[in-house]
């Protein structure tokens, strides 16, 4: 080749190779982006008194005297709108369509009247509890949206209808100009650093709380992974390293491990199903031997189907590792008269270690993320937080289950739209967390190891 | 110096299987009574979700655990006692039945609420009303353009629920009157996702358990709405009785029992009717002005 097309291939590599640098960076931004934006909006937000009054409510949390204030200007700021609504009913009467939905918007701003009875469920119970939320339930309070569909052959078009002019010449019509200006009074909006959604309990199916059981329920699952591959892995690959005859069975046995590593994940699930929970029915074995309780999903049956998942990727990463300890450090050992197994335990062992934790670490990413073995064999939408011991008998919820199952199954998927996006950044957050620490135990470790 | 060291060590050998014992033993003495899991029916789920947040919230002690894999795997699960209550959005089959006895299982249903199939579409549609048998008609892929039904001239997208789903077989039995689904129709595998996907495309039409209809449009059928009053009357044609199924009868005074009476409770009448389904019982709705202390 000439030196010019030479110099000329050279540089096209270069260039290429940056673009797709720039190409992958611009994804992970595209990507990460929004996530990070509104993940981060679940925790930091403007919040109105109704979010005060959840938390001090439910959780028992806040600033007393502070909410007291609060609370006491916006019941004299809603006051006007209740006497209102009072003063049309007495006038026109309760029995009136307009007025239940008109009603039924208030609820959804405010939260329950003054004059009515605690509703049951918790999402009844207090008015929009973000700033974003409340201006869109005012929107609703003051607009009914309407379709214009004139032209049948044209899909309609969405009109936004004052509901002032339904209530013209009513007591009523001035509620309206009113909820519009004294939005800010009633509803007392202040930026908020909600840190418990981390660490609250869910209420009504996450309308209000953290998620907290989701995410010890990953960790639960992630730890009960490693625990269970950790050791199988770690002995497999000593096993294919040092014990294993140079025999042609032993290479099936390589290449199904391989092939296990590329199985698709539902299959691990579907088998967890079948093997961990209808057949060995692990979730029974803690329980009193007359006990009625159901062989139902549990922790312990998650974390064995995640360990099945992981443990190809751990003894890969073992046997990369023990391989790679070189030769002299084992003839030494042997040398001074120690035997195979002390070898193996004291020097190879440790010597391999940081190449072990890596791929044990970069595992443990894999289990907290994966959806499909957890569906049938550990994951709920709606449970508490367990204790340890429960973890043998119970199932739990875990964030990237909770993720799916909120946006296709809620029946309020779009206004809790924050949760979902808190939920992703806080995976992502905690994989990250768990590479990291990857890398900083793999330094460590090796600096240990070479000084 | 390593007798030492081996002491500890089997100190500590020691001391892991005592925390195992430990546990096991709590495992034991909590597994039963106090967990309540339940499985199935994706139109059921909110109804149980609400359930399990109201009764863990009187009793502290009680987890519940609700996850909504569909009508048919609730079933399962119930056959294979791998849960405690199978939510189904219709009755259980023969099959079912057969293979739940053969397990020593014996499905018990509660009749929890009723609930309408309502036939959604994108609210900007224009159609307001069809008949039960152009809804087949769509279905079946005979009529295949908004158009023919007085609407704008685009292609109607038919989403179905899985058939894995009690909603798609309440709709196949009644709308259906069990002909052929067209094949290009699309399935997708909860209400929610059935919402969403209608939500989201101005020609669609869909089917959905009476709570998840928001933002969608709900049509007349033969005339009729799907109020609660219409489905409670049976007046409206695609009706059906949601369920709970339990291995016989829970036994009186259990956390069990109390969890599957609760929609006869005037309370859980209450979460019912704000999950947009109808209540089996008719108590009268929570009085919006407190009287005092008239009682």
């Amino acid at each position: 080749m000439r030196l010019g097309t030479r110099k000329v291939v050279d540089r096209s590599f270069t260039g290429l190779g940056i673009f797709s640098i720039a190409l992958v960076s611009l994804a992970l931004v595209i990507l990460l982006t929004p996530i990070v934006v509104r993940g981060i909006g679940a925790v930091v937000f403007r919040a109105t008194i109704e979010h005060d009054r959840v938390l001090m409510e439910h959780f028992e949390r806040g600033n007393a005297s502070t909410f007291a204030a609060r609370n006491a200007t916006a019941i004299a700021a809603r006051a006007p709108v209740y006497e209102m609504l009072t003063a049309y009913e007495a006038q026109y009467g309760v029995d009136d369509f307009e007025l239940e939905e008109l009603r039924e918007a208030l609820q959804r701003l405010l939260g329950p009247a003054p004059d009515q009875s605690k509703p049951t469920l918790a999402r009844d119970q207090f008015g929009a509890t973000r700033w974003a939320q409340a201006q869109e339930a005012a929107h609703n309070v003051l607009y009914v949206q309407e379709w214009d569909y004139s032209d049948p052959t044209q899909f309609g078009v969405p009109v936004d209808v004052p509901r002032a002019k339904r209530f013209a010449g009513t007591p009523l019509e001035s509620l309206f100009p009113y909820v519009s200006e004294h939005l800010d009074e009633m509803l007392q909006p202040h930026w908020t650093l909600y840190w418990g959604f981390l660490l609250d309990d869910s209420l009504d199916a996450h309308m209000f709380g953290g998620i907290w059981a989701e995410i010890l329920g990953t960790l639960y699952l992630t730890i009960g992974a490693v625990l269970f591959a950790v050791p199988m892995g770690i002995i497999s690959a000593i096993y294919l390293v040092e014990y294993a005859p140079d025999h042609w069975l032993i290479g099936v046995l390589r290449s199904c491990i391989s092939t296990l590593a590329g199985v698709p994940s539902i299959v691990f699930g579907l088998f967890g199903l079948a093997f961990f929970i209808n057949t060995a029915q692990v979730s029974k074995y803690f329980m009193a031997a007359d006990s009625t309780g159901v062989s139902s999903k549990s922790i312990l049956a998650g974390s064995l189907t995640l360990a099945i998942l992981i443990l190809p990727v751990i003894i890969r990463a073992a046997e990369e590792a023990i391989r790679a300890v070189p030769r002299t450090y084992k003839e030494a050992a042997l040398s001074v008269g120690a035997g195979k197994w002390r070898t193996i335990l004291t020097v190879m062992l440790p010597a391999a270690l940081p190449g072990i934790l890596t791929g044990i670490v970069i595992s443990m990413g894999r289990a907290a993320g994966e959806t499909a073995p957890i569906i049938f064999t550990a994951a709920v939408s709606v449970g508490r937080p367990l204790e340890v011991w429960q973890t043998l008998t119970q199932p739990t919820p875990a964030l990237p289950w909770s993720v799916y199952n909120l946006c296709t199954e809620h029946t309020a998927a779009d206004e809790i739209r924050h949760v979902q996006y808190g939920m992703v950044l806080t995976l992502v957050v905690l994989v990250l967390l768990l590479n990291t620490a990857a890398i900083i135990l793999r330094a460590r470790v090796s600096r240990r190891l070479a000084g | 110096m390593q007798r030492a060291v081996q002491g500890t060590r089997r100190l500590g050998g020691l001391s892991v299987i005592l925390c195992l014992g430990c546990l096991v033993a709590a495992a034991q003495e909590d597994g039963a009574a106090r967990k309540i899991v339940v499985d199935g029916s994706t139109t059921v789920g909110p109804i149980a979700k609400a359930f399990a947040g109201y009764y863990m919230a009187q009793n502290p002690d009680v987890n519940i655990t609700v996850s909504e894999s569909g009508s048919g795997n609730g079933a399962k699960s119930l056959i294979n006692s791998t849960c405690d209550v199978a939510d189904l959005s219709r009755f259980m089959k023969v099959k079912e039945f057969e293979a739940a006895v053969a397990n020593g299982v014996c499905p018990v249903a509660h009749v929890v609420a009723m609930d309408g199939l309502a036939i959604v579409v994108n609210p900007r549609n224009p159609v307001q009303e069809l008949s039960l048998a152009q809804v087949r008609d769509i279905y079946k892929g005979q009529i295949k353009n908004w158009s023919e039904l007085g609407g704008p001239n685009v292609a109607i997208v038919k989403i179905s629920r899985d058939t894995n789903s009690g909603t798609y077989e309440t709709f196949e039995s009644l709308v259906m009157d069990n002909e052929k689904i067209a094949p290009d129709t699309e399935y997708v595998g909860s209400n929610g996702a059935a919402r969403q996907r209608v939500k989201s495309t101005p020609g669609a039409i869909g089917y959905v358990g009476l709570g998840f209809t928001k933002g969608v449009k709900r049509l007349l059928i033969d005339g009729v709405e799907a109020t609660k009053e219409n489905v409670a009357s049976g007046r409206y044609p695609v009706a059906r009785p949601l369920f709970m199924f339990t291995n016989g009868y829970p036994k009186l005074g259990t956390h069990l029992h109390a969890f599957v009476t609760l929609h006869l409770t005037s309370d859980g009448q209450e979460m019912i009717e704000r999950k947009g389904y109808v209540p089996v019982t008719s108590y009268p709705a929570k009085a919006r002005l407190v009287n005092d202390d008239e009682s």
